[in-house]
C-alpha cells in the first residue's frame, strides 16, 4: 500500500466539498473559479481566475472537476485571442480526475476526464485534450492542438506516441482517488 | 526504482511456464496487468502481442471527424478536411488570413473586417513558424483546402504512374481473381492471392530466371506463363525512367554542391512519411495532410471472440465489450516496507534538501544490500464479487522440460544461488469486491482514515522487529477486498543483479456457470455472475514476475569483480 502524503494542517484550507487549497497558492479572481470537490491545489500554483471575458455579468473562467490535482508551481491561465478585432479571454474547462504535474503551464481550452499531464509541460492556448489522454513529462503542446482520446503525447512539439490501454479510465480514476486519500494532514507531532 | 510486478502472457512460447526472469528477452512475455485482456471462452490471459486487431473505424486525430471507410481509400488514408501537418516539425498547421493591407489602419473602425480575414490564406505552424507561403501555397478560400492540396498530390508524376499501373493490372487482377477460383484453385493456392500471383507472374515473364524462385512448382509456373502470356500487354510507363532519374539527379547534385547549412536538406524524418518522392531541399517541403488514425477492436487469437469492441463514436472512451484482465485477476502491488519506512524518515528529517538529492537518498534508503534479508509485502486486490483463496508458489523454470538449453539452466542456477525467496505457503483469503466501497461519500473517508492508521501501525510493528530478527511470512493485514501478505528475501553476500523472481499465483473462485460456452453474453464479465446456482469452485493460475530492484553493495565492493 502506498504511503500517505502528509502536509501540515496549517498550510491547506479544506472546503466543505473536500477541496484542499494551499495557502501558498495564488488564486486570482476566486469568484470566477469552480472546483468540483476533492480537488487539490498545491502550494505555489497560480490560477488566474481574474482573466475573465469582458462583458457584464458573472463569468466562469476556470472550472475544475472532482479529484483533480494542480501540482506545485503550476500556472493555469485561460486562453486568449483577438477575434474580430476584440481581444478576449476564453474560459478553461477541466474534467474530473485530471492530474497536472508540477511546474506545468496550462492554457488549454478544454481538458477531458481522466487526463494526466506530466511535470514541466507547456499546454498551449486553445488546446483541446480529450478523455483519458496522457501528456508525458516535459512535453510542449503548441497552441490549437487537439489531443485525441486515449493517446499518449510527448516531445516538443508534442506528438502522438502510442495508444493507451483500454483500462486507462479505471486506472486513472483509482489513482486519483487514491492520491486524494493519501493526501492528508500530518498527524500531531510525535 | 520502485519494486514492481508484471503478469505473464504465454503467447510467445509453447510451454505454459514463464521464461527465467533474468533473461533480457523475457521482458517481452511480461506485461503490466492493465495492458492484458482476458478471454472468458478460453479462460486465458491475452496480451496486445497476441490478440487479433481489426479496424473498427477511422478518424482524423486533429478534427476528430469520423471518416467512413468508403472514403478512406479515395482520400488516401489522410484527412480530407482542413488538417495539415507542418513539414518541418509535424505540428498541426492553422489556416491564417493574410495581414490586412497597410491602409487598414487608417480606417475608422477595425471591426469592419470580416470573420474570414483577407483573401490569400495560408497555412501557418504555431511551433516552428513555417508557413505555406514559403513554398508558394496560398488559398483563395479558407475551406476545402485538402481537396486543393490533394490535387497537387494526385498530379505528382509518381502518383500518376501508380494510377496507371493500377489501371494496367486491373483487368488482370479481375481475371486472376476469378480464375483462381476455377480448377487451378488447388492446394497450392493457399498462399497466393491474386495480387501476388499477378506480381510474381509478371516478374517471371520480364526477368528470366526469376520463375525458379517461385514457391509453386516450376512446371506449373511455366504452364501458367504460357497460358496467360498473351493476355497482358506490355506496360508502357508514362515517363522514361532513365531520363527522369537523370533530370532530378543532376539538379540534386547541383543543389548539394551549393549547400551552405545542413538544414537546407530535408531530414529523413521529414521525407519518409510522404507517399511519393519528396524534394530534397527543405525549403520545398509541402504541408502534409494528416494521416488518419483508427479505433481498433481486438479478438482472442484462438477462439476469435471479441475482447475489445469500441463504441462507434471516435472520441468515446467507453467500450461495448471490454474484457480486461484487471476485472478477472487479482491486482498485486509489491512494496518494500523497509524502503518506505526509510523514505518516511527522510521526509521528516530532510525537508530542505533539493528534490534530486532527496530522490537519490530515497533510492539509497530503499536499496537491497547484499548480505541482508528483507521482507516484502504483496497486496492482493480482488476484483470479483466473490471472495477468493490465493495460493502462492515460487515458479520453477522448466529446466527439465522440452528445450532446457544450457543458458537457461545456467541462468536458473545463478538465480537460485543469488537469493532465496520465502513466500507464504498456505492459502489465504481475499474478501469480495463490493461496489459500496467505491462510493465516495463521507463514510469512505472515515473508513480509509482507519486504514491509514492500520497501515501505520503495521509498519511500526515491522520497524520494531528490527534488522536480522525473524520476520513473519504470512498475512500482514486483511481488509475489504485487499489482503496483504509478506514474504522474505534473503540475499547472500555474493549476490548480484536484480532481485527478480517468477511467482505462480493460483486462486480459487466460485464459478456459477460450469459451462461458460453456453452463456449467451460474451460481454458479461464474471463480476456479474448470478448467485442462484450451486457454487462451484474453480481454479485459475497465472505467472507473474516480481522485481524488487537491484542488489546494492555497501561493503566489500571487490566481490563484484569475480563472477
Amino acid at each position: 500500500m502506498d504511503l500517505p502524503i502528509y502536509y501540515t494542517r496549517a498550510e491547506y484550507i479544506e472546503t466543505d466539498t473536500g477541496n484542499k487549497v494551499s495557502r501558498r497558492a495564488t488564486i486570482s479572481g476566486p469568484q470566477n473559479i469552480i472546483l468540483g470537490g476533492k480537488t487539490i491545489i498545491a502550494s505555489g500554483a497560480i490560477i488566474r481566475g481574474d482573466l475573465r471575458r469582458t462583458g457584464p455579468g458573472h463569468a466562469v473562467v476556470i472550472s475544475l472537476g472532482r479529484y483533480c490535482l494542480i501540482g506545485e508551481g503550476c500556472v493555469m491561465r485561460p486562453p486568449y485571442k483577438t477575434y474580430r478585432g476584440n481581444f478576449n479571454y476564453y474560459p478553461m474547462k477541466i474534467g474530473d480526475h485530471v492530474h497536472i504535474g508540477a511546474n506545468s503551464i496550462v492554457e488549454a481550452a478544454t481538458i477531458g476526464n481522466h487526463v494526466e499531464i506530466g511535470k514541466n509541460c507547456i499546454i498551449g492556448k486553445f488546446t483541446i485534450i480529450k478523455d483519458c489522454a496522457k501528456i508525458a513529462d516535459n512535453t510542449v503542446i503548441p497552441p490549437n492542438t487537439v489531443v485525441p482520446a486515449l493517446a499518449l503525447f510527448a516531445g516538443s512539439p508534442g506528438r502522438f506516441i502510442e495508444d493507451l490501454p483500454e483500462s486507462t479510465p479505471e486506472m486513472v480514476e483509482a489513482q486519483t482517488k487514491q492520491y486524494y486519500t493519501r493526501f492528508q494532514p500530518l498527524p500531531a507531532e510525535r | 526504482m520502485a519494486p514492481k510486478i508484471e503478469y505473464y502472457c504465454p503467447c510467445l512460447s509453447e510451454s505454459p511456464h514463464p521464461p527465467p526472469p533474468n533473461l533480457p528477452s523475457s521482458s517481452y512475455s511480461f506485461h503490466p496487468l492493465h495492458n492484458l485482456f482476458f478471454c472468458e471462452e478460453c479462460d486465458a490471459v491475452r496480451c496486445n502481442r497476441c490478440v487479433l486487431v481489426e479496424v473498427s473505424g477511422y478518424y482524423c486525430p486533429n478534427c476528430l471527424f469520423e471518416v467512413p471507410s468508403a472514403s478512406v481509400r479515395a482520400e488516401k488514408n489522410r484527412c480530407a478536411r482542413n488538417c495539415f501537418l507542418c513539414p518541418n516539425c509535424r505540428n498541426t498547421l492553422t489556416v491564417v488570413p493574410s495581414d490586412p493591407p497597410e491602409n487598414v489602419d487608417s480606417r475608422t473602425s477595425p471591426i469592419v473586417s470580416t470573420t474570414l480575414g483577407e483573401p490569400p490564406f495560408f497555412l501557418y505552424c504555431n511551433h516552428c513558424r513555417w508557413d505555406s507561403a514559403e513554398v508558394g501555397i496560398t488559398f483563395e478560400k479558407p475551406t476545402g483546402l485538402a481537396a486543393q492540396l490533394q490535387k497537387f498530390e494526385d498530379s505528382a508524376p509518381e502518383s500518376l504512374e501508380f494510377e496507371r499501373l493500377k489501371e494496367h493490372f486491373e483487368p488482370f487482377l479481375r481475371a486472376s481473381s476469378s480464375s483462381s477460383t476455377l480448377p487451378s484453385a488447388s492446394s497450392h493456392h493457399v498462399h497466393t492471392n491474386p495480387i501476388t500471383a499477378a506480381a510474381s507472374s509478371a516478374l517471371a515473364r520480364d526477368i528470366p530466371g526469376v520463375g525458379k524462385y517461385n514457391p509453386l512448382s516450376r512446371s506449373r509456373v511455366g504452364r501458367d506463363k504460357a497460358a496467360h502470356r498473351q493476355e497482358y500487354p506490355d506496360y508502357k510507363s508514362r515517363v522514361e525512367i532513365g531520363s527522369a532519374a537523370a533530370l532530378s539527379g543532376e539538379a540534386d547534385v547541383e543543389f548539394l554542391r551549393h549547400l551552405e547549412t545542413v538544414s537546407e536538406v530535408a531530414a529523413l524524418e521529414q521525407r519518409w512519411t510522404n507517399s511519393w518522392v519528396s524534394p530534397l531541399p527543405a525549403s520545398d517541403l509541402k504541408p502534409l495532410r494528416i494521416p488518419l488514425q483508427s479505433k481498433k477492436s481486438k479478438r482472442c487469437p484462438s477462439c476469435r471472440h471479441i475482447l475489445i469492441k469500441p463504441e462507434q463514436k471516435a472520441q468515446s472512451v467507453r467500450f461495448k465489450i471490454k474484457l480486461v484482465a484487471a476485472n478477472y485477476l487479482p491486482a498485486i502491488a509489491v512494496t518494500l516496507p523497509h524502503a518506505q519506512a526509510a523514505i518516511e524518515m527522510l521526509k521528516r528529517t530532510s525537508k530542505s534538501a533539493s528534490a534530486a538529492a532527496q530522490a537519490e537518498e530515497q533510492q539509497a534508503a530503499g536499496a537491497l544490500i547484499a548480505g541482508h534479508s528483507y521482507s516484502f509485502h504483496l497486496a492482493f486486490t480482488n476484483p470479483l464479487y466473490d471472495p477468493i483463496q490465493i495460493r502462492l508458489a515460487k515458479a520453477l523454470a522448466p529446466v527439465q522440460t522440452a528445450e532446457g538449453d544450457a543458458a537457461a539452466e545456467a541462468a536458473e542456477r545463478a538465480r537460485r544461488s543469488t537469493f532465496q525467496i520465502q513466500l507464504p505457503s498456505a492459502a489465504f483469503p481475499v474478501g469480495a469486491f463490493a461496489e459500496a466501497w467505491e462510493y465516495d461519500d463521507e463514510d469512505e473517508d472515515m473508513f480509509l482514515d482507519d486504514d491509514g492508521m492500520e497501515i501505520v501501525e503495521a509498519r511500526g510493528k515491522k520497524g520494531k522487529d528490527g534488522r536480522g530478527k525473524t520476520r513473519s511470512v504470512g498475512i500482514v493485514e486483511k481488509r475489504a477486498n485487499v489482503t496483504i501478505v509478506s514474504g522474505e528475501v534473503l540475499i547472500p553476500k555474493e549476490a548480484r543483479g536484480d532481485v527478480r523472481f517468477n511467482m505462480l499465483v493460483s486462486y480459487t473462485y466460485r464459478s456459477d456457470d460450469p459451462e461458460p460456452s453456453e452463456e449467451a453474453g460474451v460481454g458479461t464479465p464474471s463480476r456479474s455472475h448470478g448467485t442462484n446456482k450451486a457454487p462451484e469452485m474453480k481454479n485459475f493460475s497465472f505467472y507473474t514476475v516480481v522485481d524488487l530492484g537491484p542488489i546494492m553493495y555497501r561493503e566489500e565492493p571487490k566481490l563484484t569483480a569475480d563472477l
